[in-house]
């Protein structure tokens, strides 16, 4: 066994740290009120080359593995960009993966060089008002008339539409009482998102407010056939195929922002003294803060993990999953506990804490609440019988 | 709302405490457990007039009610006392109601006559027993105080079961007694063979919910009593014990789990009253008070065990220490009569909840 990073991966962690450093506080509390995507942190990753870390050579990214990809995305969540960070790129670092390995050489060809420059900015469209976790209900439908495909329908929660060029769409070819199983019938599309034909509105949000989240409402949209992923129908096991990798770099985001959150908690718990001495120096603020020392520590192995054995290629579905789960809960609890040691001033924005706390809320629910984990640990892996 | 003891009800209180106090101190109550000797403090009980209290006077008690009783309960709890046969006592009594003489020879003349109903269940649930009065069949596990009695009084049948009054001192009952951890209290098993038994005139499945709500309240009482020797002692000792030159009690985290015990503590106490005082008044939510107070006073008890035996270090985990005593008897009151799950279900049953989803 060996927990030594590579030489790769500790060059990564630390050109990214220095890169992400760059931009302070200000810059996040300033983006995420005033509901500013944040450019200048897009394009500095873009121009460093970092947005093609996983895409493969020959479209003029890195092809490196999920471990460097959480690496990168621990670390910008880490810098005090949080959530505002990782979701303006998370798309770009892994979420091409299945166009990548289903599309046609021509779409790659067309998309994956501008991902890796950062020119094109894309969003993920699956969930609708009547789709949540359970995906295989998306009626968003696209019918095939020659060589186009018209779509009508609705989405919801579509993150970055506003400042995306293209979306990744899923779509249904076939209803569902029409199809042997529901997850047939689902076809994939990379496409414009055609403002004649899209309508775009941003959802007020408790938090991660620099990136926005969109319902889309779908009329008539027209998609040439080229922009299809793959075959038709098989749409919703393209999507699967990338479900472990974004369970970690989610993992690797809630770890990251579980970080900055401690060590925001403990400078102030070094620097405030109440009764004559740091606050910091009270069991009751110790001990909270150690133990989610700990289990930041105990996440992130399981992260580690899971990111080395899908580099290997071998199945991680349990520790994928865990490793969600886990980063989640620890990066949160983090977060409350950093606020609750900040006091009053953690209910202030300037402290930031505030907004790491909103924003690692977020990942208990998205993009899979931590009760779907449990639901697949307890059918998948522990046999028990499916509970829905 | 305000409510408050009565001043007989506070004078008793403190006038068994401080009987208790001298009848049963630590050093004693260890000699009586480890020669399982019950006896001695059962006869003191009785003689010194303690066990007609809380029960009507026209059975021949001495008046007052489950307030009494929950009184009495938490202060024998507090002193680890060997109180199985009394408690199993005062659960038999709604049926004795029925049988004055009976009832009588219990409060007055010291009879032991305890509920035979499984000690691991709520009293409602089916004892297995069948027949008539002139042949009782059948098997009760684990009786609490069976050992100690010379009437039962055996729930019969399935449904709506009936009630039979049975002499222990017959060829038809066995009692075989079993072994506990918690040596403060006894069970045994009632092994009946063709028994004898008298037809008790009441409705079995009513008295048996009175029963088991009398049950909620006494074992939650006894549970607070312990819990409350246990956040005394926890104190004391960390007050005492030093390490790096200092008393345990001044770090913190020591601090806050014995604040926590102490809040547990009062919250039972708020329970175990209220719900004592509408069991007795016959409140329409007095089912609800009763699931309530034995689910989460015994719940809390358990946890604050484990508290006390935590801030307590190794000496909590040796048999010299008296923490052991409570601890096992906060251990075996919260699955005395029905686990909290098992109340919290009946709770649940009386809410109007969302029914589960269908498979
Ligand atoms: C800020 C934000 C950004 C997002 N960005 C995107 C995006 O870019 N693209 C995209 O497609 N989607 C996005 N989503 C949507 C996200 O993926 C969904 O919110 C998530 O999948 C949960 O679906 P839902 O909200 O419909 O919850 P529901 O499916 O309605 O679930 C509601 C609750 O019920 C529980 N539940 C449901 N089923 C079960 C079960 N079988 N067993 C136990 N519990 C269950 C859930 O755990 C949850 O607590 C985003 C959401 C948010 C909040």
């Amino acid at each position: 066994m060996d927990f030594e990073l590579t030489d790769d991966q500790s060059t990564i962690r630390d050109a990214v740290r220095d890169l992400a450093g760059k931009f302070d506080d200000q810059y996040w509390l300033e983006h995420d009120r005033d509901k500013q995507f944040p450019t200048e942190f897009y394009d500095a990753l873009a121009t460093g080359g970092w947005l093609g870390i996983t895409t493969p050579e020959e479209y003029g990214g890195h092809g490196f593995g999920i471990t460097e990809a959480s690496i990168l995305i621990e670390e910008v969540a880490k810098s005090g960009g949080g959530m505002n960070a990782a979701s303006a790129i998370h798309l770009s670092i892994f979420g091409m993966h299945p166009v990548i390995k289903h599309g046609s050489d021509e779409l790659k060809k067309r998309t994956l060089p501008r991902i890796v420059d950062g020119s094109l900015h894309v969003c993920f469209g699956v969930t609708e008002p009547g789709a949540g976790l359970d995906t295989t209900r998306i009626t968003t439908f696209a019918r095939r008339e020659g060589d186009h495909y018209r779509v009508n329908g609705r989405k919801v929660w579509i993150s970055k539409a506003v400042e995306s060029e293209k979306v990744l769409l899923l779509t249904r070819t076939q209803k569902v009482d029409e199809v042997a199983k529901k997850t047939d019938g689902m076809t994939l599309f990379l496409t414009d998102l055609d403002r004649s034909r899209i309508d775009i509105r941003p959802i007020p949000k408790m938090g991660r407010n620099a990136v926005t989240s969109n319902e889309l409402f779908i009329d008539d949209l027209m998609i040439p056939v080229e922009d299809r992923v793959g075959e038709e129908g098989k749409g919703f096991t393209y999507i699967l195929d990338g479900l472990n990798p974004e369970r970690m770099l989610v993992a690797a985001e809630a770890l990251g922002l579980g970080r900055v959150a401690l060590d925001r908690a403990v400078t102030y718990g070094n620097q405030r003294e109440v009764f004559g001495r740091p606050i910091g120096m009270n069991q009751g603020l110790q001990f909270p803060l150690a133990d989610s020392l700990a289990r930041l520590d105990a996440a992130e192995l399981v992260l580690r993990k899971a990111t080395w054995l899908y580099d290997q290629g071998k199945p991680c579905g349990r520790e994928a999953n865990t490793a969600k789960y886990l980063c989640a809960d620890a990066g949160f609890q983090a977060a409350d506990r950093a606020l609750q040691t900040h006091g009053g001033m953690g209910y202030s924005e300037e402290y930031n804490v505030a907004r790491y706390f909103r924003e690692a809320r977020l990942l208990k629910i998205a993009p899979l609440s931590q009760e779907m984990v449990l639901n697949y640990l307890g059918s998948h892996v522990l046999g028990l019988p499916r509970s829905y | 709302m305000r409510w408050e003891l009565s001043a007989e009800q506070a004078d008793f209180r403190s006038v068994l405490a401080d009987w208790l106090g001298g009848t049963c101190p630590p050093e004693t109550l260890r000699g009586w457990l480890d020669a399982g000797d019950h006896a001695s403090f059962e006869e003191r009980f009785v003689c010194e007039g303690w066990f007609g209290v809380g029960s009507p006077e026209d059975l021949g008690g001495e008046g007052g009610g489950l307030v009494e009783l929950a009184l009495a309960a938490e202060e024998l709890g507090r002193r680890a006392a060997p109180s199985a046969a009394w408690l199993g006592s005062m659960l038999a009594l709604p049926a004795l109601a029925g049988m004055p003489e009976a009832a009588k020879a219990l409060l007055a003349d010291g009879v032991t006559t305890v509920l035979a109903s499984s000690a691991g269940v709520v009293p409602t649930a089916e004892t297995g027993v069948t027949g008539d009065g002139s042949r009782l069949g059948g098997t009760v596990g684990t009786v609490l105080a069976a050992d100690r009695a010379r009437r039962l009084v055996v729930p019969v049948g399935g449904e709506r079961p009936s009630l039979q009054l049975v002499e222990v001192d017959q060829p038809g009952v066995r009692i075989r007694l079993r072994a506990l951890t918690d040596r403060s209290r006894s069970v045994a098993d009632v092994e009946l063979d063709g028994a004898h038994g008298t037809a008790i005139p009441l409705e079995g499945p009513e008295v048996l919910e009175a029963a088991a709500l009398r049950a909620a309240v006494l074992v939650a009482a006894d549970a607070l009593g312990v819990m409350e020797q246990m956040l005394d002692s926890t104190v004391e000792y960390t007050l005492q014990r030093k390490q790096f030159a200092v008393p345990i009690g001044s770090f913190q985290a020591v601090k806050h789990a014995a604040a926590e015990m102490l809040v547990k503590v009062e919250s039972a106490r708020s329970i175990v009253y209220l719900a004592a005082a509408s069991v007795e008044a016959g409140h329409p939510d007095a089912p609800l008070h009763a699931a309530a107070a034995k689910a989460q006073v015994c719940g809390a008890a358990s946890a604050a065990a484990d508290a006390a035996l935590t801030l307590h270090g190794a000496i909590g985990y040796t048999w010299e220490h008296d923490l052991q005593i409570f601890y096992k008897r906060a251990k075996l009151d919260a699955e005395l009569f029905g686990s909290p799950a098992a109340w919290n279900d009946r709770l649940a049953d009386r809410l109007a909840l969302v029914p589960g989803a269908p498979a």
